[in-house]
């Protein structure tokens, strides 16, 4: 197996992540954005396992399992089960036109390419460009995240930027404590979906108090 | 295992089992138990400081033992908030509350102590999401809404910050290879200036931005006010002291990486301008704003982004004096920090609650008239706040005010217009809320003995900023010339 081979393709499966990531900023519907999403998450799994292989590291693999299981599966069908739940099918309300964040985007793009490239001649080849990438995902997060009024969807330009972190992290060189940190971001997203959920309860009933609910359930919704 | 490890453990450990069982005010003892022990723990890290992953500097050890006494103060004050407001809440809340105090704390030091950027950003990770909880505890729409403000604020800060680590990481490919070594602060300074210099700014402006977020800099500093304001007191106090230091230590640190890599002739940019601008943003945004606040919480929450922003000025100046200027302002504003927002729980305790929502300055108006004694505490927290003499401040803001005269003329300027402003907003708020008519109903009242807590932590501030004993001096000035 040459060089060129292992980083085209881990290039490639960098792109297909920036894509979903990018398109992200284009879907109004929470459906819409939950499958790129998870297309994202399922990306990323093979992503790290290609890294994983690439640099013989063992820790990359598990990597690739908990965003597997995790991100790509449960995070998901929690998400979905919100949607259903607070019936959210409409579309979110932007703060800007879809063209001008899509421009934006385009613009974040950029700027990441060209801070990250420059700065980066002395580094391992195979990172600079998944550093390009990566940095990409992230701002383009952060932007859906400003861009989205809904809380659920503003989740999910968040965990979009995250993924993009754990790209970045499975691509450096013999990274320690990879798992760790992807387990520990983890943790931060479940709160957030977790919070998501008390959000919409609130919103709902105007109390969380639980015997509100537990009242609410007695009475059969 | 080293006691440094075992302070961070054991309220790590400790807090599923606060948060499962008990009742209040078991939690409330077990939660008192469990500070106290740290408390003496961070004192026998001194000579048990840890190796390899966890391993504490001079710098971690003392902010460690602040934060540990700290936590010990506002537990025993946090037995006579719950004993008040037992029944307001329900018993897992209240359970809830407890074991986010232990993981707050075990945070709080795992990120002092910790030589390993991935796990100082994992403290401040767990900080933040204890802090949320806790914040969101009250469930009222206002407290909710503040958590998710901070959550996402904070996520967000996160995020950067590890961008940030990783980027430090791959700086130090070229000194230190791949590995555990290029992780570590110690290795990091020591290879200070063979690491790639226009990588690591690029690190820099991450880690700044996202730890910036957590040391509430401005315009980073949204979540702060209404963090300060929506959570249950005692909890906010603790932050105050507590998460706002790990964040500034952090920037300190990285700071220092940078300088070192200037100084060294590597292709590093400046750390200065940087911090000198977001520290002045921080403290004349501070000093328009803190006029037309109306709640006490919001508006001391304020006056902590004013003096996280003073500390990082001083950063931002930069040798030896200034840094010890910016740890002595860290170190002195957290204990008077937490003595005021110990007496300010107590005071609108005496006023009826002491849940949020109960901080306005109107409501508080005239303590003198609930009680002498913690009016008089109270009044002079608030004064110490402005840094004018007898308040320790006053030694830290003369060294940093000197320094900048001395090193970066030009910006001396709008920095005493700054402190000047913040110092008269302060002022005109301590007449009307101590001696001002109080509000109709009010009776004389007694606060408890622990008030005085609050004063002891007045005379520790005074005494660390004008008879510090020598012991305590020579370390600061060591750590400030390692890290100028």
């Amino acid at each position: 197996m040459t060089y060129s081979y292992i980083y085209q393709i881990s290039h490639l499966l960098g792109g297909i992540i920036l894509l979903c990531a990018f398109s992200l900023l284009s879907q109004r519907r929470l459906s819409a954005m939950i499958a790129l999403y998870q297309i994202e998450a399922i990306t990323l799994a093979a992503a790290a396992l290609w890294q994983g292989f690439a640099q013989n590291a063992g820790d990359l693999y598990l990597t690739a399992l908990i965003t597997l299981v995790i991100k790509a599966i449960l995070l998901p069908i929690g998400l979905r089960q919100i949607v259903q739940r607070f019936n959210l099918i409409r579309a979110v309300e932007t703060a800007m036109p879809i063209g001008l964040s899509m421009i934006l985007g385009v613009a974040l793009i950029g700027i990441a390419v060209l801070v990250v490239l420059p700065t980066t001649l002395s580094a391992v080849s195979i990172t600079r460009e998944d550093l390009a990438i990566s940095l990409s995902i992230v701002l383009l997060g952060f932007l859906v995240m400003t861009t989205r009024r809904n809380a659920l969807a503003q989740v999910i330009g968040f965990l979009s930027t995250e993924n993009g972190l754990v790209l970045a992290a499975t691509g450096m060189p013999g990274m320690p404590f990879v798992a760790e940190l992807s387990v520990a971001l983890l943790v931060l997203l479940a709160c957030l979906v977790l919070g998501v959920f008390l959000l919409r309860i609130r919103e709902h009933f105007d109390s969380l108090d639980v015997s509100g609910i537990e009242e609410i359930e007695r009475r059969g919704r | 295992m080293s006691f440094a490890s075992l302070a961070i453990f054991l309220p790590l450990l400790a807090a599923p089992f606060v948060g499962f069982f008990g009742s209040p005010a078991q939690g409330a003892l077990a939660n008192l138990v469990l500070n106290g022990l740290v408390f003496l723990l961070s004192f026998a890290a001194f000579s048990s400081p840890g190796a390899g992953l966890i391993h504490a500097d001079h710098l971690g050890l003392i902010f460690g033992t602040l934060t540990a006494f700290v936590s010990l103060t506002t537990a025993i004050t946090n037995l006579g908030f719950v004993r008040a407001d037992a029944q307001k809440q329900s018993a897992r809340r209240w359970r809830v509350y407890h074991a986010m105090c232990q993981v707050l704390l075990g945070s709080t030091l795992l990120g002092f102590y910790a030589d390993n950027i991935g796990l100082l950003w994992v403290a401040v990770e767990g900080a933040t999401i204890a802090a949320t909880l806790g914040v969101s505890l009250p469930r009222t729409a206002s407290a909710l809404e503040a958590a998710w403000k901070y959550f996402i604020l904070g996520g967000t800060g996160i995020a950067l910050a590890l961008f940030g680590t990783m980027l430090v990481y791959l700086a130090a490919q070229p000194a230190l290879g791949p590995g555990l070594q290029a992780m570590s602060f110690a290795a990091l300074t020591q290879h200070g200036a063979q690491l790639d210099g226009s990588l690591l700014t690029l690190a820099f402006v991450f880690l700044l931005f996202g730890y910036g977020t957590k040391a509430a800099l401005v315009p980073l500093h949204g979540w702060l006010p209404d963090a300060y304001a929506e959570g249950p007191a005692p909890l906010t106090t603790a932050l105050s002291g507590l998460m706002l230091n790990v964040a500034l230590i952090a920037i300190l640190r990285f700071r220092h990486l940078m300088q070192a890599n200037v100084a060294a002739g590597g292709s590093a940019m400046q750390p200065g301008p940087f911090l000198l601008t977001l520290g002045l943003a921080s403290l004349l945004l501070t000093a328009f704003s803190l006029g037309r606040r109306r709640d006490s919480r919001r508006f001391f929450g304020f006056s902590s982004i004013e003096h996280s922003g003073i500390a990082v000025f001083a950063f931002g100046i930069g040798g030896a004096a200034a840094i010890f200027g910016g740890l002595l302002h860290m170190l002195l504003h957290t204990l008077i920090k937490s003595a005021l927002f110990q007496a300010l729980t107590r005071g609108a305790a005496l006023r009826g609650s002491a849940a949020p929502g109960n901080y306005g300055f109107s409501h508080l108006r005239g303590m003198v008239h609930s009680n002498k004694t913690l009016a008089w505490v109270l009044g002079f927290a608030i004064f110490a706040l402005t840094g004018l003499p007898p308040s320790g401040l006053f030694a830290s803001e003369f060294i940093i005010i000197s320094q900048t005269i001395q090193r970066v003329p030009a910006v001396s300027l709008p920095l005493g217009l700054g402190l000047v402003l913040c110092a008269i907003a302060i002022i005109r708020n301590i007449g009307p809320l101590i001696f001002g008519p109080a509000p109709a109903g009010t009776k004389p009242q007694k606060p408890g003995w622990d008030i005085h807590l609050a004063t002891a932590h007045l005379a520790l501030a005074f005494l660390a900023a004008f008879a510090m004993p020598w012991l305590l001096v020579r370390l600061l000035s060591n750590i400030a010339s390692s890290l100028q």
